[in-house]
């Protein structure tokens, strides 16, 4: 069948800088076609100034991440047809969140820095011998799967936000060595990703295992890494002090008790600037007061799944 | 027949978004949904337990299932963070039959056992799939044909679809559904599947309410009067977040933020004080 391909071109040779226009092919489509499949015959017929990125075409190199309507994908392992019958439409464009070098081709430059930011190789401290068994393989054996494409990077609302947070795929690769049993840096790579546009700035909006084409699930790695954290003691930072008022509210009262948690997660000092906003809460009734939070039925079950956990973890 | 549900509303709606149980309560009566309280069910974490300890995350879910499992009844509850965070630990423990059995170790020294077979759903789902769009249409007393509305789903009612799978979550049309049985015109925009900022409010605030601005003012852009939730954490950052959006924005919003149980009862006749729209920090009074 016939149909139209929008793409999202830019030509900053000829325009000065990258002004992106969208331009329609028309493509005779078959149902084992590929978005790769489509673009390289356009180019091969259509019009060979289409810049985009390919290597390997099997979903290994991570080079052909695109934008597909909207959403990120493997140019060489999507099916084109499945696509256009779900959304009405085939519209390409760069990843988000990257700067736009030429139509399809971004800007790698930030991502391979956030890279570099975590020290991606092992460390391990000197003189001792460390066996690994199959659980603390597992414990990281996703993280290993990246192909680094950028797919996560791309529609991280965090990201979108700020540009300097160190970013889903970069946390993956963060949990693959503090998470590895031989490391030995260990509290210190949690302690440099618990600072500000770390891995506490994650807004969790699931995108990153959402879209990973290789299920490395870098949400996972995020909050391994955080529970690390906690569980290090590297705990003087907003992210890590909510944690630890929730784990004490929900073992106090067994549920969120949202004005103490507020108070012990941004400190005297910072609970005083929120008064104003606290004030008009209260007006509308909002304003939650922790005096009158009783606690759920049976709590004691809640308290002795506490301990239990942490008696399981010791044995 | 009558549908029922152990029914868990969340943290934040027995508190801050009181208004969301109060009128999921009276629509739910006026729809002739059965909710059954469960007076001991602990929090889910939100996320924030799986960040302190997973086996405490998964222990402490699999105590709100044994609930629901003895009074025989699947759960419903009306928070996306709640829904996620109860159906993820659900998945990984159907899943894994030895991750199960330790979790069942831990409930064993309090006396309990989850065996599985519980599901979790949101009012959403319900409205849509158990309760059924042609029954909800006959249950319309005052249309909302006035009201373009911007459906929000937030990220929790749509990923991961791994484990929650309702809606698709590149194209979701539940929401959608719902707002047009009940009169509503909906409005189309590309926020509608983004993230609020919620889980970062505490942490770096100025990067949330960015997140919540480009939402808000793209719902407006899009032509629509007010934004319609089924999550109880994007309507604190939509609505009593907005003015902070509004001055990172640099520009005036006013767009009213309303839950989904709120436009169901408004359909079926409730009030504005049943409703509990004082309650709001943006103010319905223009729609």
């Amino acid at each position: 069948m016939r149909i139209k391909i929008k793409i999202k071109r830019c030509d900053p040779i000829k325009e000065g800088a990258c002004a992106p226009f969208w331009q329609v092919y028309d493509v005779l489509a078959t149902e084992d076609m590929t978005i790769l499949d489509a673009l390289m015959k356009l180019v091969s017929e259509d019009d060979p100034t289409i810049a985009f990125r390919k290597s390997c075409r099997s979903a290994i190199c991570g080079s052909c991440a695109v934008s597909l309507n909207g959403f990120p994908k493997l140019a060489c392992s999507t099916l084109m047809l499945p696509e256009y019958r779900k959304a009405g439409k085939i519209e390409l464009a760069p990843l988000s969140n990257y700067p736009v070098i030429k139509d399809l081709v971004v800007d790698f430059d930030r991502f391979w820095k956030k890279m570099e930011g975590v020290t991606p190789y092992l460390t391990p401290s000197s003189g001792s011998v460390v066996t690994v068994t199959g659980e603390d393989e597992a414990a990281i054996d996703r993280s290993q799967k990246c192909v680094m494409c950028g797919s996560c990077n791309a529609v991280c609302d965090s990201e979108e936000a700020d540009s300097s947070f160190v970013g889903p795929s970069a946390s993956a690769k963060a949990w693959r060595f503090a998470g590895d049993v031989r490391e030995g840096y260990k509290t210190k790579r949690l302690e440099k990703l618990s600072n500000s546009h770390g891995v506490w700035d994650c807004v969790r909006c699931v995108h990153c295992t959402e879209y990973c084409p290789k299920d490395v699930s870098p949400l996972e790695a995020i909050e391994r890494l955080r529970s690390e954290a906690v569980k290090e003691g590297v705990t003087d930072n907003h992210g890590a002090k909510h944690v630890l008022a929730m784990a004490e509210s929900v073992k106090r009262v067994g549920r969120l008790d949202e004005a103490a948690m507020t108070f012990k997660t941004l400190g005297f000092l910072r609970s005083f600037g929120m008064i104003p906003f606290g004030i008009k809460m209260e007006l509308h009734g909002k304003m939650p007061h922790p005096i009158i939070f009783p606690a759920i039925d049976n709590i004691e079950e809640v308290r002795t799944i506490f301990e239990a956990t942490k008696k399981k973890k010791k044995d | 027949m009558t549908l029922r549900y152990a029914y868990y509303p969340g943290c934040a709606s027995q508190a801050i978004t009181k208004e969301s149980n109060d009128t999921t309560r009276k629509a739910a009566a006026l729809l002739g949904i059965e909710l059954c309280d469960m007076p001991a069910a602990n929090c889910c974490g939100a996320g924030l337990l799986k960040d302190y300890d997973y086996m405490l995350h998964l222990s402490l879910n699999a105590r709100i299932f044994s609930q629901a499992e003895k009074m025989g009844l699947d759960i419903l509850t009306i928070c996306s963070t709640c829904l996620m965070i109860m159906r993820t630990a659900n998945d990984d423990m159907k899943r894994d039959a030895g991750l199960l059995e330790k979790v069942n170790r831990i409930l064993f020294e309090a006396g309990l056992e989850y065996k599985g077979t519980i599901e979790v759903k949101q009012l959403l789902w319900v409205l849509k799939k158990d309760y059924g769009l042609e029954r909800l249409k006959k249950k319309v007393t005052r249309p909302l044909d006035w009201l373009k509305a911007a459906p929000f789903y937030g990220c929790h009612s749509l990923r991961p679809s791994s484990a929650l799978g309702f809606d698709d979550p590149e194209n979701p049309s539940s929401l959608e559904d719902v707002l047009r049985s009940l009169g509503a015109a909906v409005v189309e925009y590309g926020g509608r599947t983004k993230c609020c900022g919620f889980q970062a409010d505490l942490v770096n605030l100025d990067s949330a309410v960015a997140l919540t601005a480009d939402r808000l003012l793209d719902a407006k852009n899009n032509g629509a009067d007010c934004v319609v939730t089924p999550c109880p954490f994007c309507h604190i950052n939509l609505d009593n977040y907005q003015a902070m959006a509004e001055k990172k924005a640099g520009t005036k919003i006013s767009l009213p933020v309303f839950h989904l149980s709120q436009m169901v009862g408004l359909s079926m006749g409730m009030t504005p004080v049943e409703l509990g729209l004082h309650r709001h920090l943006v103010t319905p009074k223009n729609v």
